[in-house]
């Protein structure tokens, strides 16, 4: 489908890269369908562009590469939501912040989204009492 | 803002498919039961509100930021 972005411009989607929050991520509760678009040359990045908003989008990685001790515990309700029978559908990518200033791009780990590759449906997760960082930087160079 | 007293073991319903109950009061903790629909979330506020804040931050990202993003670290 065609999704209109200020970032990219008008661009063709797979149907199969799209995903659905029941309610949006924290603060955005109407941007429900996301278009997942990869970053060129980068395979660890992927941006998050709403399909409803066409400012919207989010940088964000999959953790491991950066965070190899990440170990988020997903609570049952969860994959009961987005349905996840076997926990290899589950695909957990971390919204990342861009510091200009100080050159660094932090992930937050407290929040990632939660995608069921199978179903594609999607929520953004709060990890209640694990004390992972909301700005973690992602380091290297 | 709607202000109620309940006592422990009552509950508030909250548009038909949202329940509270007050299951136990010690000192200033209030120990609250939630039962809810499973495609609507309960939060806690304060940590709710931080990664509110974090997202608005994460939602700034442009292209041009890409070029700060780091290599992949080799393998461990």
């Amino acid at each position: 489908m065609q999704v209109h972005s200020t970032r990219f411009g008008d661009i063709e989607v797979d149907e199969d890269r799209l995903v659905r929050f029941d309610e949006g991520p924290l603060g955005f509760p109407a941007a429900v369908r996301f278009a997942l678009i990869d970053v060129a040359e980068n395979e660890d990045f992927y941006w998050l562009q709403s399909v409803d908003d066409p400012e919207l989008a989010f940088l964000t990685t999959v953790p491991w590469p950066f965070f190899p001790d990440y170990a988020p515990e997903l609570p049952d309700e969860l994959r009961d939501r987005l349905e996840i029978i076997d926990p290899v559908d589950a695909t957990v990518l971390c919204l990342l912040s861009v510091d200009r200033d100080a050159g660094e791009v932090r992930a937050n780990l407290l929040g990632p989204v939660v995608i069921n590759t199978r179903t594609r449906k999607a929520a953004q997760v709060v990890l209640y009492d694990q004390e992972w960082s909301l700005a973690a930087p992602l380091g290297g160079s | 803002m709607l202000v109620l007293s309940r006592r422990v073991n009552e509950s508030i319903v909250i548009g038909g498919n949202v329940t509270v109950t007050v299951l136990e009061v010690k000192g200033d903790q209030v120990r609250i039961g939630i039962d809810a629909p499973r495609e609507i979330s309960v939060h806690r506020q304060e940590v709710a509100a931080q990664i509110m804040r974090a997202n608005r931050e994460a939602s700034g990202a442009t292209g041009a930021d890409l070029r700060l993003l780091p290599r992949r670290p080799p393998t461990r």
